[in-house]
């Protein structure tokens, strides 16, 4: 661009220029004295027709058309002494880009619509998240026959009170069909209905549309159809039915999911208060020796400087979740595992940042500290420290919070913590407990951001 | 009470700030350095209490060698001398009554001051020192709460703390508009008027050190240019000093 000013405007054909850049793209630009200009322009070209080429996306080629129109266009300018800027040619070149994009990463908003009702029992356990439930009775209730028939089959008897269910038949072949009436019963109680043959094997009965199910109206009755099932026995012999169904009693309470999350909610804060206290404890040995300030003593101290710089920059580039993967591997599924990554991690992030804090020390405070004879010890005291604890305890607290947001999804890899039970719950299907796990994440994260920030805006 | 005695100071890079200076400070003296930006004035201050070490000659303080003096006399000597800053180099998120108590740790033990154990003379004292520079309802604001005058009259107080013969004032007003630099000088003049405290202090004005100074030295390039008392430099004397195209500016 240094070139504008002694550009000469006469000696090039306008038109040259533009059929240059329209055969071969910047070489208009070359041709008028903008080299580099044209080099940026070719290997733009050649980069896009190249990823066209690849991902086989020739349909979306005539979205290249404004860029090398424009290239050609602006190769005319500059002939003409003219600066047409750079803006237009980057957006004519990020038509194509975003174009190119779009299709990679197969962006496709009907789907977010047409899909929608997949994600409906996902939403529907969200919001009612299983946090409450009532005590469950399991009931049984029986009834007896005879399969098959013998010459005086014998009659059960219905007990006095409470639910009960008749037989149409006091005894019956296997493969008839016998009506179950049920009366009594809890209304619009749902349950199963249950074979029980005479040595104790148990089965669902199955009625003429599968499994047996039933479910009582308002008044507690109801009526289905039993198919009886083969039986190994040859001899006449009583066998048991029942009507099973469960019914919630006592006051509301946590459910199991509840403290499961409750539970598994601690181990995720204390993994990500173990990680942040090794790794805050182990930044502040490691941030002496990453601060410039204190390094440029000799070469000797320069180049550790560097080394831990580069290592710390490193460590910090890998995601926790990916530590976390290695860690699993090394040390077993677990929250140690989880600790152990987000160490590595909070090491990384926070020895660079006390490290800047210690850069970043005024040496005013340490003079005048100095000069009321202060000993060296009440010089780092009332001089030094007072400078670089509050900015160290604002990252620690501030690190604590991240720890935590990490930590939840840690355990989906396997590296404890509330995720672990997450992707269970998810891959169970059992999206009302997975509800109960994201809302607690969310208000735990919530609390603790909303508290570090306090935190933060106290000390410093 | 202070003798400096062919100081020189060359840093590192060859600068030599101090060319062979040596000038008297008598007791209760109001003695202005002044001088151009880079003259030497802030490491000729510096070299007295070897916040800077001087690269020879000697100072000496009350015919005690400073420049040779070891680590632990060095700060039984440093506790006499109170110095204050352009910059007031207050630690900016204590609370004044610490940024003050701290002007007192020459004088305590290292353990009872990392404690914070001060005691309550000392704790008056600082009190006492506050009002005296008119700021005791400040004392429990965090220092970079107040403004720069307040700021400089809390680096006043956390010097008187030291029960200080001498006071170093480095450039103390440099930072300051007009009319607070005419009190926080007011308040250096007070100690020097009616508490005996010698004071040594450098400026950029020509107006100010006349005002205040009983005696004034001028620095440039590391040399005396000047040594008389504030009614002795003329037009001249004021061009030798501050460079042909200067003009004197009046702080009112």
């Amino acid at each position: 661009m240094s070139q504008a000013n002694t550009l000469p405007t006469q000696s090039h054909s306008p038109t040259l220029a533009t059929l240059l850049s329209l055969i071969v793209p910047g070489s208009g630009q070359a041709y008028v004295g903008r080299r580099e200009r044209g080099v940026f322009i070719l290997l733009t070209a050649a980069l896009l027709l190249g990823l066209l080429g690849w991902l086989n996306l020739w349909m979306l080629a005539p979205l290249g058309l404004p860029f090398w129109l424009w290239q050609a266009w602006e190769a005319r300018l500059y002939a003409q002494g003219r600066n047409p800027g750079t803006a237009r040619l980057i957006l004519s070149a990020a038509l194509l880009v975003y174009a190119i994009g779009w299709q990679v990463t197969q962006i496709d908003v009907s789907r977010v619509i047409t899909s929608a009702p997949k994600v409906v029992p996902f939403v529907t356990g969200l919001v009612q998240p299983s946090y409450f439930d009532r005590q469950i009775d399991y009931n049984a209730i029986p009834a007896a026959i005879e399969i098959p028939c013998s010459p005086s089959p014998a009659g059960a008897a219905s007990p006095a009170s409470g639910p009960s269910i008749s037989l149409s038949a006091a005894c019956a072949a296997p493969g008839e069909t016998v009506t179950i009436t049920g009366s009594d019963f809890p209304a619009n109680a749902e349950g199963e209905i249950w074979f029980q043959n005479a040595i104790g094997n148990r089965a669902r009965m199955r009625g003429t549309e599968g499994l047996l199910t039933f479910e009582a109206d308002a008044t507690g009755a109801f009526v289905v159809e039993a198919i009886m099932p083969a039986v190994t026995n040859t001899e006449p012999q009583t066998q048991r039915l029942e009507a099973r169904y469960v019914t919630a009693v006592g006051p509301l309470r946590l459910s199991e999911t509840s403290w499961l999350v409750i539970g598994r909610m601690g181990e995720t804060i204390a993994q990500a208060l173990m990680a942040t206290t090794l790794g805050a404890i182990l930044a502040v040995l490691v941030s002496f020796f990453a601060a410039r300030n204190l390094m440029r003593v000799n070469p000797a101290t320069q180049a550790v400087y560097y080394l831990i710089r580069t290592l710390l920059n490193i460590l910090r580039a890998v995601e926790p979740l990916i530590m976390a993967i290695v860690f699993v591997v090394w040390v077993g599924l677990g929250p140690f595992a989880g600790v152990l990554a987000l160490t590595v991690h909070s090491i990384a992030a926070l020895g660079k940042l006390y490290s800047e804090a210690i850069e970043s020390i005024e040496p005013g405070p340490i003079e005048a500290i100095t000069a009321t004879g202060a000993n060296r010890l009440q010089v780092i005291w009332y001089g030094v420290l007072p400078q670089v604890w509050p900015p160290f305890i604002a990252f620690t607290v501030y690190r604590w919070d991240i720890n935590v947001r990490m930590s939840t999804i840690i355990g989906f890899v396997g590296g404890g913590g509330i995720g672990f039970l997450l992707q269970q719950w998810i891959r169970l299907t059992d999206f009302r407990a997975a509800g109960a796990a994201i809302w607690a994440i969310a208000v735990v994260v919530t609390v603790l951001d909303f508290l570090s920030s306090e935190v933060r805006k106290r000390v410093v | 009470m202070l003798q400096i005695k062919n100081l020189t100071k060359i840093y590192d890079d060859g600068t030599r700030a101090l060319d062979d200076i040596s000038f008297s400070v008598q007791e209760g003296e109001f003695l202005v350095v002044i001088g151009l930006s880079g003259s030497g004035k802030s490491t000729l201050l510096r070299c007295i209490n070897r916040l800077i070490e001087p690269t020879s000659g000697q100072v000496l303080w009350n015919g005690q060698d400073v420049t040779a003096a070891a680590p632990g006399e060095l700060r039984r000597i440093r506790r006499q001398i109170g110095m204050i800053f352009q910059h007031f180099n207050l630690v900016k998120r204590m609370p004044v009554m610490t940024n003050v108590l701290s002007g007192r740790l020459g004088y305590v033990s290292a353990a009872r001051s990392i404690l914070g154990r001060w005691s309550k003379e000392d704790r008056a004292r600082a009190i006492a020192n506050l009002e005296l520079v008119g700021i005791a309802n400040k004392a429990d604001n965090r220092a970079d709460e107040l403004s720069g005058g307040q700021q400089q009259r809390v680096g006043i107080a956390r010097a008187l703390m030291q029960d200080p013969k001498l006071l170093l004032a480095d450039e103390p007003v440099a930072s300051l508009d007009p009319a607070t630099s005419h009190s926080v000088m007011k308040y250096i003049e007070q100690l020097n008027r009616e508490m005996g405290v010698t004071v040594l202090c450098s400026l950029h004005f020509l107006s100010l050190a006349r005002t205040y100074a009983t005696r004034i030295i001028a620095l440039k390039d590391g040399i005396i240019v000047f040594d008389g008392g504030p009614l002795e430099i003329d037009d001249a004397r004021f061009r030798e000093i501050y460079g042909e195209e200067a003009v004197e500016v009046e702080i009112r």
